[in-house]
Formats: C-alpha cells, structure tokens, sequence
C-alpha cells in the first residue's frame, strides 16, 4: 500500500455500511423520485386527474411533499456519512495531508457514488413503477385503462433530482472538508447546538396555534370566496396555515427541550432530555420535516379506506338495485327489453318502474365575476333562468319510491340523500320555466324529499308537470327507471350487459360530461362563443371527453352524464374503476413513509455517533448497560414516537374537520364516520410498522454504541434514585 | 530546533476574550526530551497546537529549525506537519480500517513518499518498539500499550525534526505507560529523535532531560534533569507543582 487512494480504497472496504447506507440513500430516493414522477406524469394518471382539479392538486402537493423528503433524508444521509468520516478526514489532516488533498479523494468517492447511485436510482425507477403497476394490475384490476404509458418528460425531473443529490452530497463533502477541525479530532470534542430556553407555554401555545392554524387554512377560501366574495390569489389561503406550522414547531421544541412529563420525571429523563437538548436544531427540524411527510403519508393512506368504506356504504344503503335515466330521444332497453335481458341470465326483476321527467330551467344566482384591483371579485345577479334541472311529478315520484307526495299546485320539492346532505345541490327554488315555450310557474319549495337513488331530482305538481311539459321536444325529456331484482349479489353479469347495451345504443348526442347543461351553454355561447363542457372542447378545457370505448375507465364512469347507477356493478367494480387512483394514493404513502423510515433511522444513528462519548463516560461512572439503553430508548423514541404521535393526530383531525365541513348542513354522516373508523385501522396498522422500525432502529443505536442487549428489555431495570 | 518567543494567544467565547497563553518563550534543542507541564487552563494544549500548526497564534513566532511557522500557507502548514513533525495523541487516532504496519506507514503514503526503504523503515520501527508481531493486527486487536507504540512509530517514520506528542499516556495504565515512555527513550537514543510532550503526570515527564511547568499562560519554571536520578527529578517535580499550589493559595 503506496497511495493515498489505496489508503481510501481500505478505509472504504473497513467502513463498506457507511458507504452502502450513503449509497442506498441517493438510490432509494432517486427511485422513489424517478417511479413516483414517472407514474404522475404518465398519461394513464393525467387522464384521471383533472387539469385544475383537487386530486392533481392533492398528488402534486404530495409530490411536493415526498420531494422535500427525499431531499432531506438524503442530505441527513450524507451528513451521517460525512459525519462518520469526519474522524478519518481528522487524522489524515493531522498527520499533514492538505485539504486539497483529501478533498481530491473525496470527490473521486463521492463521483461513483453519487452518480452510480442516482444513475441506478433514475433507471430502475421507470421499471419500479411499471412493476408495482402490473403487480397491481395482475392481482387487483386489468382494464384496458390501467395500460401504464410513461411520459419520457418525466425523466426531466428524475435528472433534476439527480443532479440535486450530486450537487449536494459534492457541495457538503467540500464542506465537511473544510469544516473539519483537527482540534476536535486530536482532543475528541464536539460543537453542540443547544437551544436557547423554552418557555414551558410553548407546549400547550403550541397546541392551540397548531388547531388554529388548520381551522384558519381550511376555512379562508369559504371565507374570502364565500363572503368577501373574493377570489384569492394561488397561495394566499396557504398562508393561513403558518400558525399551525409554527404551533407544530413550537410543540416540538417543548418536546426536545422541556418534554411533557413535568419536572416529577426530571432525573428519570435528565440524560435523554439534556442530550437531545443539545443537539436539538436538527432535531426538531428532522421532527418536523417527519411529522409532515407522516402527515403526507396518511393524507394518502386514508384515502382508500375512506373512499372504500364511504362508497361501500352507499352502494349497500341505497334504496332500489338498479337506477338508470336517458333521453327520450333514445333508444335505450324499457322494462319489456329488460326482462328479457334477465331471462337470458336467469335473474328476476321486481319492482320495475319508468317515469316520466323533464328538463325545465330554475331560477338562481348567477354567479359573475368581474377583474379588479384586487384580483378577482364575484356577485351574485339572479337570474330567472339560470340553469336546468330534472323534474318528476309528484305520482312519477309515487311509482319510483312507493313514497307518495302531497304537492298543490305551485309547489316543489327538491330531493336530496337519506342523510339529509344538499352537497352541490340547491333544493330552494321559486321560479320554474320551459325554457323552450317560456311557460313560467313561481314556485313554493317544500322540505326536501329524502331518496339516495333520486338524488338532485325535483318532484312537483302533477298538473303543474303537465303544464310544464307542453311543448318539450324529445331532448327534454328524459325516462326514470328504477327496478329491482332477486339475489341482486348474483346479477353481476346481467348488470354488466345492461349497462354495455345502454352504453352500445346511446348516441354521440349523449355523449356528455356531467354537469352539462343547455341553459348553461348558450349563456355561454352567447357570452363567449365556446361553452367548456361541449364534448368537442373538453379536453381543451381539462375535462374528460366521454369515449364509449372506455366504458369501464374511471374518467367514463365517473364522468358520464347518463351513467347508470347499479348496485352490483359499481359495488364489484369499484376496485376497478377507482385503481388509478388507489394505487396512486397508495404509492404516495409508500414513498412518504418510506423517507420518514430512512430519516429518522438516520437521525438516531446520528445521536448514537454523537453521544458516543457521552454514553462511555456514563458507563465510567457506574451506569449499567440496561440504564444506559433505556437512556437510549428516551432519544429514540421521541425521534419516532413525538412526530407520528404529531402527524397522525394532525392528519386525522384534519380529516375529521374537513368531513365535519364539507358536507350541507355541516357534520359527520354515518358513512364519513365509517370511513374515519376504517382510516383509524389503517393508523393502527402503520403503527404497529412504525414500531417495528423504531425496535430495528432502537436495536442498530444500541449495537453502535457497544450496549448488547444481555436479555433485559431497554425500560427493564429500576433507575438509580 | 524549536524557539518559540513570546507566543500569545487568547480565545474570543461571546463577548469576553481569554488570553491563553501571555507570551511563552522556550526552545528545544536536537535530540531534546522535553515535557510541559501545568495545571488545568495554564495553556500547555494550547501551546502544542499552536506548535502543531493546528491553531494560529495571534502574535510571536514559532520556528521549527529556520522555517517561520507562522508565515505559512494551509498547503506548507500541513507539508511541515507531514514531513517535520511527528504527532502522538492521546486518544492514539490509529485508522481502525489498517493494520499496525499501515498505520505506521501512513504520513509517508499522505506525503508521497512510500518506497521500499520506507517499508523496511516500517518494519524496523516495529522491531525497536517491539510490534512487530502484531503489525499484520488491526488496531482493535491490540493493546492500548501497543497502540501508543504503533502510534509512536507512526510519528517516526517520516524522520520528522520534532515529535509533538499530548498526553501519551493519558490513556494508559503504568504498564503501558512505562512501555511508552520507554519507546520515547529508544527514539532519542536510537534514532536521535526530538520530543516535546504535553503531560500532567510527574513520573512520564520524570524521564524527560527538562521539563516546562507553565502557569497562567506564562513560562512560570523550567527543570533541567540533568544528571539526576530520575525518582529524585520526579520529588523535585513534584515539590516545584505543589509549590505552585501554595503560591496560588
């Protein structure tokens, strides 16, 4: 051995963890990146999530959110890694190597590191999120939407994310080069970093500003749009939640500095509590930046228990088996057809009804909005006739629901869910037209009927509905068939070849994104000359373009104007048509997880190296290896415990908040209850992994700092008093 | 081969500035063993890092034979360290990743300068501080004893013109300790080595030929060995610190 480089070479062979736990970081992160961009920018997912929209706006948050993670456990990595070799760097500058010199060295190392890692990391990404997909596909749903097509701009970001973890781990090795201090080599000292004193308020001030801060975030946009009637601008609500961000850091701070038990506990946590004190920036700082990827995390875990849990409810609690409606202008199978449909597959149908409805225009507030000083204002003008809507009279609404309906003249009844919620829809009406003849009729509304099945339908007078009815061509007039059938859990296959012949003779003209609506258009044509929801202008506009072909694609049936509504179907293929987003969410909290595993590792380890000398001073003076894990065991829990215990209560008193609010009247239905319910399993589940990670990690500190366990459990053994 | 005159150094903590050395001057001779000695906050350690080059002293100067320390650059500093100094630590810092003879054998690979006579020095460096069994060992196996040999050796093989070493038995139990010091007495005999060592214990620097005893940043004593008996030499250190003690009382 001649060279300095062979000395490298050695020291890498004796320190081979270091490096493959540096090396592991940059690739396991790249390729967390690299698969996590790869299946967002991918088609597939793009189709589903609408440009604009809250589910790309959530994934890119939490895009933003795993990237920042990312981005930190793989610089706490190289800090550790550097940390590690800051003895070595040390030595070689103590016995006359220049900087220069070893950062020569340094670089050499960290250029195959950095850039195999992240090359490794960038290529199988592609591959990683292409596997899960078909794993995904092969054991949960294979549709021919759930094709995974790559975007190669992806890869943009992949190298973006490279090149930052290259330029960082080059930029804090030059760093740690300079920054190495002989003398803290030579005399084994450390630089702390205490903090300065915690005022024991900062706990619960911090609890109360962290609450605040949620309530504030979430209620400024129904504040500023709701009652200033003010559009803000992109971000400005996210400023409301700064006091929750501060609250979160100051409760951590207490934690670190103060923790919660008081002083009855002072002495018993007087070494874990003094240590982490004095390291404790990067602490809290590593605390909070867990605490919200754990909060990321579980925003995307819940998702699918929620979802689940509240669409599995609503399919079980609705009222009638099978509920579709078309325009009378097609031809779409009638009760004779439908029967023999059932015939064919041995399935009985009862209960058959077909009514009547029709298109009318309702009065309201329109909404316009105007460009200002300030930005973007809107009011409210009433309109006369400001959209339309679908109407039943009162005897169709008997023969639909075996509910009859008392209505006089000149009244109406809208008809919203059996618990009540008006959510997207104003049963409140007083005015009534045929948009085509002009016939108008002021209307009373009533209490709103309660009916899951006829949900956002109106139900008015008989001889008002004839009235209304005069002069209405097929186009605005549709059919309402309601049916049920006997051991509905077995008709998948007659429900599935129900919808396919609906779907197979609805025509082009049908072809509508819901929501579309002829009232509405020709304001629009008149105003701007394009109405969005045309079919022929909703991909421009970010909406889905309703393709027949893709009848079994989340975009079609979540989307279709005239999507039918069966029991068995939409109970059976659930999975299937909710899959591009379930694995989304799902790879999401993979990836958050993952990070917060990685960090927190990293940042226990660090306390280990850190407190080395510490811990050998304390065994000098008396301190048993079971009193000096449980010592251990203070740091390392609070690493884990204080940022899941954080961001599991945040996230999930966020969800229940905003279940609280977005529903009309506000409050929990008993399906979003259920869905809370299933999101706590969830909580409990990754608990239980968390803990694992912190025994392992618990285990790995212990080991680093000479305490094997001798069959004592780290809390075991009385304390000295 | 080494004047130090009139050395001054002060550390800044916040706002208030403590001078910790107020002026030191000394020398050492070729082929002297010099200790220093004196109690805590007197700034011996100080005094060896400055000498060491590792800190910057405000004002004097430091020569190491006729180069000026203090003029020169980070590269020259740590060219001086390598090939004119010879550095024994406390804590040892041996490479755990390299055998005693690696080890041995690094301020010559740091400095370029490895070739077979290099190694054959290794190797008989080994012989004189009686390692040369465990050369093929890694740190971990051996004894805190033999690290500080294999450090002592260490600090040898680049024939440097000064060995600095701190606290070299700090570490140690009086076995050890004796080993130590008796590879100090075989560099100077045998190999015509220079040493000056920082310690607090009388019995190590009893075997030094003229020991520093620093007190409040100032030279306060300077005991020549000469041709005393060391147990004597080590009374005579020993009454000269409590004597300090009583002054200070």
């Amino acid at each position: 051995m001649r060279h300095f480089s062979e000395v490298y070479a050695l020291m890498r062979r004796k320190n081979k963890q270091q490096y493959a736990l540096l090396a592991g970081c940059c690739f396991f992160s790249v390729l967390l990146i690299t698969a996590y961009v790869c299946m967002m920018r991918a088609p597939t997912i793009l189709n589903v999530l609408p440009e604009g929209g809250d589910s790309r706006k959530q994934i890119m948050m939490i895009f933003a959110l795993a990237v920042l993670g990312c981005a930190v456990f793989t610089t706490y990595a190289s800090g550790l890694f550097f940390r590690q070799k800051s003895r070595e760097t040390g030595v070689f500058l103590a016995l006359g190597a220049s900087r220069s010199q070893v950062r020569r060295e340094l670089y050499r190392e960290l250029g195959v590191i950095s850039l195999g890692s992240c090359a490794a990391g960038a290529a199988l990404g592609g591959p990683l999120a292409w596997g899960l997909w078909q794993v995904f596909r092969l054991c949960v749903v294979d549709t021919e939407e759930m094709r995974l097509v790559f975007n190669p701009a992806a890869y943009v970001w992949s190298l973006a994310f490279s090149a930052f973890v290259i330029v960082m781990m080059f930029l804090l090795g030059s760093r740690s080069v300079k920054r190495t201090n002989i003398i803290d080599i030579v005399q084994e000292s450390h630089t702390s970093e205490p903090i300065r004193d915690v005022p024991r308020w900062y706990g619960p001030v911090g609890i109360g500003l962290l609450a605040l801060g949620g309530f504030l975030g979430y209620m400024s946009s129904f504040f500023f749009i709701g009652i200033l009637h003010w559009y803000p601008p992109e971000g400005l609500t996210g400023i409301f939640y700064l006091p929750a961000l501060m609250g979160l850091y100051m409760i951590l701070l207490h934690t670190v500095v103060n923790g919660w038990n008081g002083k009855k506990k002072l002495y018993k946590d007087l070494i874990a509590t003094s240590q982490m004190r004095f390291q404790g920036r990067q602490t809290v700082r590593n605390m909070l930046v867990m605490t919200l990827l754990i909060a990321g995390a579980y925003f995307g875990s819940f998702y699918t228990p929620m979802l689940g849990t509240g669409s599995m409810i609503e399919y079980d609690t609705r009222p009638v088996d099978y509920v579709y409606n078309f325009r009378a202008d097609q031809d779409i199978p009638l009760e004779e057809e439908v029967r023999a449909l059932a015939e064919e597959y041995g399935v009985t149908v009862t209960d058959f009804a077909a009514v009547p409805m029709i298109r009318l225009a309702v009065d309201g507030d329109h909404h316009i909005e105007e460009e200002g000083p300030m930005g973007t204002t809107w009011r409210a003008e009433y309109e006369e006739v400001m959209s339309t809507e679908l109407f039943l009279s009162a005897s169709g609404y008997e023969a639909l629901t075996g509910e009859r309906v008392d209505l006089a003249p000149g009244e109406l009844r809208g008809v919203v869910d059996v618990e009540g919620s008006k959510l997207g829809f104003a049963p409140d009406k007083s005015l009534v037209t045929n948009y085509l003849t002009g016939e108008q009729i002021p209307v009373t509304s009533l209490e709103p009927l309660r009916y899951d099945s006829l949900f956002g339908r109106y139900v008015m007078n008989d001889a008002d509905f004839a009235a209304l009815s005069a002069g209405l061509p097929e186009e605005w007039r549709e059919t309402q068939v309601c049916f049920n059938v006997e051991n509905c859990e077995e008709t998948y296959d007659f429900a599935k070849a129900l919808f396919n012949e609906i779907v197979d003779r609805s025509t082009l003209d049908v072809a509508q994104f819901s929501g579309w609506d002829p009232v509405i258009r020709d304001r629009y044509l008149a105003e701007e000359g394009v109405y969005f929801l045309d079919r022929e202008n909703c991909a421009e506009y970010g909406f889905t373009v309703i393709d027949y072909a893709q009848r079994d694609s989340s975009a079609f049936r979540m989307s279709w104007q005239y999507m039918p509504a069966f029991r068995i179907l939409d109970r059976m293929d659930f999975v299937k048509t909710m899959a591009v987003f379930l694995i989304l969410f799902v790879f999401v909290a993979v990836v958050c997880f993952s990070a917060v595993f990685v960090i927190a590792y990293t940042r226990c380890m660090t306390i280990a190296l850190t407190n080395r000398k510490v811990y050998d001073d304390l065994r000098h003076l008396g301190a048993s290896d079971a009193w000096l894990r449980r010592s251990v065991r203070g740091q390392v829990k609070r690493v884990f415990l204080v940022p899941a215990l954080a961001g599991t209560s945040l996230i999930y008193a966020f969800y229940v908040m905003i279940m609280y609010f977005n529903g009309s009247p506000a409050g929990i239905t008993p399906s979003e209850a259920a869905g809370l319910l299933a999101a706590l399993a969830v909580v409990a589940a990754v608990s239980a992994l968390i803990y694992g990670v912190y025994r392992l990690t618990l285990a790995r500190v212990c080991q680093a700092l000479g305490l094997e366990r001798s069959g004592r459990l780290p809390g075991g053994p009385a304390l000295p008093k | 081969m080494l004047t130090v005159e009139n050395l001054r150094k002060s550390y800044q903590v916040g706002k208030t500035s403590y001078e910790v050395l107020k002026g030191v001057s000394l020398q050492v001779g070729k082929g002297e063993f010099v200790a220093v000695m004196g109690p805590s906050g007197s700034g011996k350690t100080t005094l060896l890092n400055c000498i060491s080059c590792y800190i910057p002293a405000d004002s004097g100067s430091i020569r190491l034979g006729k180069t000026e320390l203090a003029r020169l650059n980070g590269d020259a500093l740590a060219e001086v360290r390598n090939k004119q100094l010879g550095f024994v630590f406390q804590d040892f810092l041996l490479l755990d990743g390299l055998t005693v003879r690696q080890n041995i054998l690094l301020p010559a690979i740091i400095g370029g300068i490895v070739s077979d006579m290099t190694e054959q020095r290794a190797d008989q460096l080994c012989e004189v501080f009686g390692i040369a069994a465990i050369r093929d060992k890694y740190p971990a196996e051996i004894s805190g004893g033999e690290k500080q040999r294999t450090a002592v050796a260490r600090a040898l093989i680049n024939h440097p013109l000064l060995i600095l070493a701190d606290e070299p038995t700090g570490n140690l139990d009086s076995k050890s300790t004796r080993a130590v010091i008796r590879s100090f007495e075989q560099a100077k005999s045998a190999l015509e080595a220079t040493i000056f060592m920082v310690t607090h214990d009388s019995y190590a620097a009893s075997f030094c030929d003229r020991v520093v005893i620093l007190r409040d940043g100032v030279v306060w004593r300077t005991l020549e060995k000469g041709n005393t008996e060391r147990e004597t030499f080590q009374d005579e250190l020993l009454d000269a610190i409590r004597e300090m003690g009583r002054s200070d009382n």
